[in-house]
C-alpha cells in the first residue's frame, strides 16, 4: 500500500503563522527542552551509579546532581511544551497517526514520567535526611527512576520515528487493528533507524550531563572543597569523552547504517554539509574547553563550557529538523499548507514571552542574591 | 475520517478523556487556589511576625509542589496527550485554532514554575518583601493558566461567532468564557481549602495555630462559593440550546446534576457548621471526608461539562465522530468509507474488488459475502460509532442499547440517528452504507431478553 493515503487533508484553518516561525520556535523550544531533559535523561543514571561509589567525591557529585533533579525535570517538562505544540501544528497530518498506532505506549510517558518523578524526589528527600533513612526503598526509587526515563526516551524515539516512517504504517495499521480501527499497540521496532536515535539521544544527554557538571562545579559549587572540584573537573571531562564515544559510534550508525544514500548525499553536500560537520565535531570543541578548565578553572571557563554546549544542542536540534522534513518531502511537503496569520494573538505572545523572560530574569537574580544567604534551619 | 480511529475495547477511547481530564482538574484548581492561599497567608504572616504560621505555611509550601508541580503538571500533560489520541481531529482543530493561546499559558506556566521552586527553596533567604512579590507572581501567574485555558474549554461548548470569523478573540472571548472564569476561581478557592485543612489536620500539631489556619483559610471559602454560583448561573445561560437540553433529557446528567449539587450543598454545610463555627473539630478523618466530597463535587461537574456537548465535541465545529459538520453532504452523497482518509485506505486493502475508478463505489457492496457485509459494517460502526457507544458489552453499549430491537427499529435509527437522539451526529454515509452499519449492530444485538411477562398468559 502506498502511504500517502494514509495521509489526511490539511487544516481547513491553515497555519496559524508561517511555517518558518513555527519551525523556529519549533527548534528553539526543543533545544531548550533538551538542556533539563537530558539533565534527568543521562543523569539520574550518573547520580544512581555515583552514589553507589565508595570514593567520597563521587558521593558528594551524585547528591549534589539528584538535589537539582527536581527542578531540572519540572522545566524539561514545562520547555516541552513549545516543540510539542509548534510539531502538532505544523507537522499535523503525520503526528497524529504515528501516536494513534502506537497509542497505549505514547499514553505510557506521563504515567512513566508521574512515577519517575516521585522517584527522584524520594531519592533526593532521603539524601536531604541523611544516611540512616537511605536503603532500601530510595535506593529501588532512584533506579526505578532512572528506567524509567530511559524507557521514556525510547517511546518518545519511537514516536517520532514513526512520524517520519511513514513506509511502516501500512503493516504496523494491519496487524494491530480490529475492523481498521488500531489498536494502539503498535511500537516502530522494526525500524532499523529507532535504535541509533535512542541511543544517540542517549549519548547527546551524557555530553550535556558532563558539561552541566563541569559548569555545576566552576559556578555553583564554591561552597565545596577545592579537591571536589579539582576531582569533578577530571570526572566531566572523562564522562565527556565517553559520551563523545558513544555520539560518535551511534551517530555513525544513524547516518552510515540507515540514511537512504540520498538524505545521505543531500545532508554531507552543500550548505548542508556545513552544518553536518559541524554538528558532528562541535562536542570536540566543549571537551577541549573542559580539558583547558582542568588546567586554568575559571568561572568565565565554566560559563563558556555551558554556552558551547548549548550550541551543540543547537546544531543538533536544527541537523534533526532538517533531517525531519527531508525523510517526510517523500510524502508530503509540510512547509505547503495555507498560512492564516493570527496576527494579534502573535504579537501578544511575543510581548508576553519577552515580558515572561524579563520576569523569570529577575526571580533568577533575586534568588542568585539570596543563595549566598544561610538556608534557615527547618 | 481524517485520522485513525484508537479503537479501545469495552470504555472507548474518548472515556479515557473523562478519566485523566478528572484526575487532573482535582489537583489543577489547588495549583490556583492553593497559590492564592499562599501569597496572601504569607503576607499576613510576616505581617504579624507569626513565625510558627511561618513555618507551617514553609511546610504547606513543600506539599503544594509535591501535589500540584509534580502530579499536577504531569497529569495536565496527560490530557494533552490523551485528546490527541482520542480525539485527534478536534486537537488538530482547536491547536490552530489557540495556539497561541496555549503559547501564551506555556509562558504563565513556566512563571509558575520558576515562582514556586524561589517561594520554598530561598525561604528564609530572601527578604521577606521579595518573597511575597514572588509568591504573588505564582498566584497571578496560576490565576491566568487558569484564564487562558477557560476561554479554549469554554470554545469547546459554545464557540460563539467563531464558526463564521474565525477570529482568534471571538472564539477565546467566546459566551461561555466569563461564566467558566468565575466558576473555576470560585472551585479553586474552595478546594485549595480543603486540601490546606487536610495537610493542617495531619501537620499543624498546634491547638491554636490549627485554629488560626482554619479560620483563615475558611474565610475566602464564601467568596469561592459566590464565584461559583454566579458562574454556574451564566454557564447555564450561556449553553446552547442542545446542552442545555441535554441537561435536561439524559436521565444519568439528571441524577450527576443532582449528585453535584447535593454535595455541593453538603460542603457548604459542612464549611459552617466545622470550620467556620467549630474549627477546633478539624482532625485527619473529617479533612479526608471532607476533601473527598469536594473531590466528588469537582469531578461530578467536569463530567457534566463534557457530556453536554453532545454530539459535538467543538460545539458546531467538530462533530464527537471527528467529522467537520461542513463534511456531511459530501459524505451522503459519496459515501463515508470513501470520505474517511484510514477507511478508505481499509477498503482497498481489504475489498479491492469493490472500487470504480479508483473511487469506493457503495453499489458493488451487495456483490459481497454476507460476513464480508458485516465486516465493513463493523468499520463503519468504529468510525462513526465508536466514539460514544462500545459495541457488544461495555460503556453505552450498542448491543445492549438496541437490545430485542426489530430490523427495522436499527435501520431506522442508523439512517436518521440525530432524530432519535439530538445527542447522536446524523448519519454521514448513503444508503448502502446505512444497510451495511445495521447489518453488523444485528449481529452484534441480543435478543429480546427471556421471561418477561406482558399479560399475554403464562
Amino acid at each position: 500500500m502506498d502511504p500517502r493515503l494514509l495521509i489526511g487533508p490539511s487544516s481547513p484553518l491553515g497555519l496559524p503563522a508561517p511555517f518558518g516561525f513555527l519551525q523556529f520556535f519549533k527548534v528553539l523550544g526543543f533545544t531548550l527542552h533538551m538542556v533539563p531533559m537530558h539533565l534527568w535523561y543521562a543523569g539520574v543514571i550518573v547520580a544512581v551509579l555515583l552514589r553507589g561509589q565508595r570514593h567520597e567525591h563521587a558521593q558528594r557529585l551524585g547528591a549534589r546532581l539528584i538535589k537539582a533533579m527536581p527542578i531540572f525535570i519540572a522545566l524539561g517538562v514545562n520547555l516541552g511544551i513549545v516543540p510539542l505544540l509548534f510539531t502538532q501544528v505544523a507537522y499535523h497530518r503525520v503526528f497524529y497517526p504515528a501516536t494513534i498506532l502506537m497509542a497505549w505506549p505514547w499514553l505510557g510517558i506521563p504515567f512513566l514520567l508521574l512515577f519517575a518523578y516521585y522517584g527522584v524526589y524520594i531519592y533526593a528527600s532521603a539524601l536531604r535526611k541523611g544516611g540512616q533513612s537511605f536503603r532500601p526503598l530510595p535506593q529501588t526509587a532512584g533506579w526505578m527512576s532512572a528506567l524509567f526515563f530511559v524507557l521514556i526516551g525510547f517511546l518518545f524515539a519511537n514516536g517520532f520515528s514513526l512520524m517520519t516512517r511513514l513506509s511502516d504504517w501500512p503493516s504496523l495499521w494491519q496487524n494491530t487493528s480490529v475492523a481498521g480501527a488500531p489498536l494502539g499497540i503498535g511500537l516502530n521496532v522494526g525500524d532499523p533507524s529507532l535504535w541509533p536515535r535512542w541511543l544517540l539521544m542517549f549519548g547527546l544527554a551524557l555530553l550535556t550531563t558532563s558539561a552541566y557538571i563541569a559548569l555545576d562545579a566552576g559556578f555553583f559549587g564554591s561552597k565545596e572543597t577545592e579537591g571536589y572540584r579539582r576531582w569533578v573537573k577530571g570526572f566531566s571531562w572523562k564522562l565527556y569523552l565517553i559520551g563523545i564515544l558513544w555520539f560518535g559510534a551511534t551517530g555513525s550508525w544513524y547516518v552510515f547504517r540507515t540514511w537512504p544514500p540520498e538524505l545521505r548525499q543531500q545532508m554531507t553536500s552543500g550548505p548542508l554539509g556545513i552544518l553536518f560537520v559541524l554538528t558532528a565535531i562541535s562536542p570536540g570543541l566543549v571537551w577541549l574547553l573542559m580539558l583547558a578548565q582542568m588546567k586554568r578553572a575559571t568561572r568565565s571557563f565554566a560559563l563558556l563550557t555551558g554556552i558551547a554546549q548549548f550550541g551543540v544542542l543547537a546544531l543538533n536540534g536544527v541537523s534533526r529538523q532538517v533531517v525531519q522534513n527531508a525523510e517526510l518531502k517523500a510524502y508530503l511537503d509540510v512547509a505547503a499548507e495555507r498560512v492564516a496569520t493570527q496576527w494579534s494573538p502573535l504579537v501578544l505572545f511575543l510581548v508576553l514571552f519577552a515580558a515572561g523572560l524579563a520576569v523569570l530574569g529577575w526571580m533568577v537574580a533575586k534568588a542568585a542574591q539570596a543563595s549566598g544567604r544561610p538556608t534557615p534551619a527547618g | 475520517m481524517h485520522y485513525p480511529w484508537w479503537y479501545v475495547p469495552f470504555l472507548t477511547a474518548p472515556m479515557l478523556i473523562a478519566i485523566v481530564s478528572v484526575l487532573h482538574v482535582i489537583v489543577s484548581h489547588y495549583a490556583v487556589g492553593g497559590g492564592i492561599f499562599l501569597a496572601v497567608e504569607t503576607r499576613y504572616a510576616y505581617r504579624t511576625q507569626n513565625r510558627s504560621y511561618l513555618a507551617y505555611l514553609k511546610e504547606h509550601a513543600w506539599f503544594f509542589i509535591l501535589v500540584t508541580v509534580v502530579y499536577g503538571a504531569i497529569t495536565g500533560v496527560g490530557i494533552w496527550w490523551t485528546i490527541g489520541l482520542a480525539s485527534p481531529l478536534a486537537t488538530e482543530t482547536l491547536i490552530h485554532a489557540f495556539v497561541f493561546g496555549w503559547g501564551m499559558e506555556y509562558v504563565f506556566f513556566l512563571l509558575e514554575i520558576v515562582s514556586a521552586f524561589i517561594f520554598y527553596y530561598f525561604w528564609g533567604r530572601l527578604e521577606a518583601r521579595i518573597h511575597q512579590v514572588i509568591g504573588w507572581i505564582y498566584a497571578v501567574s496560576a490565576w491566568v493558566s487558569l484564564v487562558l485555558i477557560t476561554g479554549i474549554t469554554g470554545f469547546m461548548l459554545n464557540t460563539g461567532s467563531w464558526p463564521r470569523t474565525h477570529d482568534f478573540w471571538a472564539g477565546f472571548l467566546n459566551p461561555q468564557f466569563l461564566p467558566q472564569v468565575l466558576v473555576r476561581t470560585g472551585g479553586a478557592i474552595l478546594l485549595a481549602a480543603l486540601y490546606v485543612y487536610l495537610h493542617s489536620s495531619f501537620r499543624a500539631k498546634d491547638a491554636d495555630l490549627r485554629k488560626l489556619i482554619v479560620r483563615r483559610s475558611t474565610r475566602p471559602v464564601f467568596l469561592g462559593v459566590i464565584l461559583l454560583v454566579l458562574g454556574s448561573l451564566g454557564w447555564y445561560l450561556a449553553l446552547p440550546e442542545s446542552a442545555q437540553a441535554n441537561l435536561a433529557g439524559a436521565s444519568v446528567l439528571n441524577v450527576l446534576l443532582a449528585l453535584a449539587l447535593g454535595v455541593l450543598a453538603l460542603i457548604l454545610g459542612t464549611f459552617y457548621l466545622g470550620p467556620y463555627r467549630n474549627p477546633g473539630w478539624l482532625s485527619p478523618g473529617f479533612a479526608i471526608l471532607f476533601l473527598a466530597l469536594g473531590i466528588a463535587a469537582v469531578a461530578t461537574g467536569e463530567f457534566i461539562r463534557e457530556a453536554v456537548r453532545k454530539p459535538y465535541i467543538v460545539y458546531n465545529v467538530v462533530l464527537g465522530n471527528q467529522i467537520l459538520p461542513e463534511e456531511i453532504p459530501r459524505l451522503r452523497k459519496e459515501g463515508y468509507l470513501e470520505g474517511g482518509t484510514w477507511t478508505k485506505a481499509f477498503i482497498a486493502r481489504d475489498y479491492p474488488q469493490v472500487l470504480s475508478n479508483g473511487k469506493v463505489d457503495p453499489a458493488k457492496f451487495r456483490a459481497l459475502s454476507e460476513a464480508d457485509r458485516v465486516k465493513v459494517g463493523e468499520v463503519l460502526f468504529m468510525h462513526h460509532c465508536n466514539d460514544c457507544h462500545s459495541g457488544r458489552r461495555g460503556y453505552s453499549a450498542v448491543g445492549s442499547l438496541t437490545q430485542g430491537w426489530t430490523p427495522e427499529m436499527v435501520k431506522g435509527l442508523v439512517r436518521e440517528p440525530e432524530k432519535a437522539r439530538f445527542a447522536m451526529p446524523p448519519w454521514c454515509g448513503t444508503e448502502e452504507e446505512a444497510e451495511l452499519l445495521s447489518k453488523f449492530i444485528r449481529s452484534i444485538t441480543p435478543p429480546h431478553p427471556a421471561g418477561m411477562y406482558y399479560g399475554n398468559g403464562r
